[in-house]
């Protein structure tokens, strides 16, 4: 049976988009055959189980029975990777959590797979977070992802800054996600389903639907760019379930993957 | 056999190189013939080809999603009838950034739609490669280059007068008297005239009334004008096709009867 993985989307700030970054994860894993489950931790009322209602449970990520639910079953799931999208300023109190309980300890054993997508917003406090965080993650695959949907800047035009933190944990990996068109992203918003259902016409009952061809365009080109991304860190690679998953997935004449958007 | 439904843009990246006037031909020779046909105007500054035909020819400012959505969701419902699109040489860049981007040659393969783009040509050093750069990024795409000879008189006439105090091009005073007198249009039939081709062609509906103009002289005038443009297109969309291998059947035997 392939080792489970464990994976955290967090920030301690809000609105950086960390349940859209859930979402693109969610979308890659399922066209990858990747057996995912996800935690929204926004309770009572999640964001990420209104688009992957199926997949995505709500949780109380400070209450004990809700932490039971999700670590204790990580081994006995069918699913071979849990996402948890935690919810705003409850990342660096998640990874203690973790560190009390002595998962950190199993993932340095290397019983249990660890990931992080730190989500990183444009401030200096949401940058200063990596430094709060560095010391939980010395095991873990940890990335910053730069998420530039609301058209953020991350320093770059201040050199001095921008390496201070990108520069500063050296088995930290950036990732990029590209900015969406902003019609695109809010239809949806409003059809409330996964991008892939979005891009595949589709509704929430997958029955067909009438979205806008050039927004479906724009959220499949979009959507693209941010699996290259995953593909580029590789991100399939991490798992044990990769071995399964590139059986699973043919090359095109291209040479390009099958299993785009 | 599947049907393929044309999808003509006109497109260049510079103004007065003739692009309304090659989109007005194709929508009246298509409106003569019978056949379904739309029109957007992609100008929105000067939306010359809607004013022209108001009727079936919609003016689309592309510039924002809302604009792109009006135009290309209503490309790909309109997978039954000929369409002409004349892009403004201020949109030109935006309209080949987002057809790739939202994946539309894809969808108009899956619908039956053949993109052909007519691209006017012009003696600027960056046309060319520009044409190779939209060839390489369409690869599903027709490309048939249009070749305004008035306008490339025209261009040389700016080349001339940019470097005239190197006096690299000079030409004669009567030369561009002329271009500022005419209109380019005028001037391919006047620069045509002199070949003895365009005499032997005699495509049918010249014998058809309520061409363009308001006058006898002026409808005579036009119906010169585009037996010489369609005998060019005919010729350049005759070739392109058989030559890249990228057309279907249905499609060469659809532009032969052009």
């Amino acid at each position: 049976m392939a080792k489970p993985a464990l994976i955290l989307v967090g920030a301690d700030k809000g609105g950086v988009g960390k349940t859209t970054v859930a979402r693109t994860l969610l979308d890659y894993f399922t066209a990858h055959h990747v057996p995912t489950r996800a935690f929204d931790s926004e309770s009572p009322r999640g964001t990420l189980k209104r688009f992957h209602g199926d997949a995505a449970d709500i949780v109380d990520a400070t209450s004990v029975s809700d932490q039971m639910r999700i670590i204790d079953t990580l081994s006995t799931t069918d699913s071979t990777v849990t996402i948890v999208d935690v919810r705003a300023g409850l990342l660096s109190p998640t990874l203690r959590s973790l560190r009390d309980i002595g998962f950190l300890d199993a993932v340095k054993k290397g019983q249990i797979t660890f990931v992080v997508f730190h989500i990183l917003g444009s401030s200096i406090a949401s940058l200063n977070e990596i430094e709060e965080t560095a010391p939980f993650v010395t095991d873990a695959k940890y990335f910053l992802v730069k998420n530039f949907i609301n058209n953020t800047s991350f320093f770059e035009w201040d050199q001095a800054t921008h390496s201070s933190y990108f520069k500063k944990l050296k088995d930290a990996v950036a990732i990029t996600i590209p900015k969406l068109n902003e019609m695109a992203y809010e239809q949806v918003e409003l059809a409330s389903v996964p991008f892939l259902t979005f891009v595949a016409n589709k509704n929430q009952k997958a029955e067909a639907a009438n979205y806008s061809f050039v927004l479906r365009g724009y959220v499949r080109h979009w959507l693209g760019n941010v699996w290259a991304e995953y593909d580029r860190v590789k991100l399939l690679d991490i798992f044990d379930a990769s071995t399964n998953v590139q059986a699973a997935r043919p090359q095109t004449a291209a040479g390009g993957s099958a299993n785009r958007p | 056999m599947a049907q393929h439904t044309p999808l003509y843009i006109i497109a260049s990246q510079h103004p007065r190189v003739g692009k309304t006037l090659v989109a007005r031909l194709l929508i009246e020779y298509f409106r003569l013939s019978g056949r379904p046909i739309v029109g957007y105007d992609l100008d929105p500054r000067e939306p010359a080809l809607a004013s022209h035909f108001p009727s079936f020819v919609c003016p689309v400012d592309i510039a924002d999603t809302r604009g792109q959505m009006a135009l290309f969701d209503r490309l790909v419902a309109d997978d039954w009838r000929t369409t002409v699109l004349d892009i403004g040489y201020g949109l030109f860049d935006q309209f080949f950034t987002v057809l790739p981007e939202i994946g539309f040659e894809q969808e108009a393969a899956r619908r039956g739609i053949v993109p052909i783009v007519l691209f006017i040509t012009d003696a600027a050093p960056t046309t060319a490669r520009r044409y190779a750069e939209l060839q390489k990024r369409l690869p599903r795409t027709i490309f048939v280059p249009v070749h305004n000879e008035a306008t490339a008189f025209m261009f040389i006439q700016r080349l001339s007068a940019d470097t005239a105090g190197m006096r690299r091009h000079p030409h004669p005073a009567a030369v561009a008297d002329r271009a500022r007198r005419h209109r380019p249009a005028r001037f391919l039939v006047r620069d045509l005239s002199r070949q003895a081709a365009w005499r032997t062609d005699r495509g049918p509906y010249l014998d058809r009334h309520h061409f363009f103009g308001v006058s006898r002289a002026g409808i005579a005038a036009a119906h010169r004008r585009a037996r010489i443009l369609a005998a060019r297109l005919r010729r350049s969309i005759r070739r392109t096709p058989q030559q890249s291998g990228l057309a279907p059947p249905g499609l060469i035997a659809s532009i032969r009867s052009l």
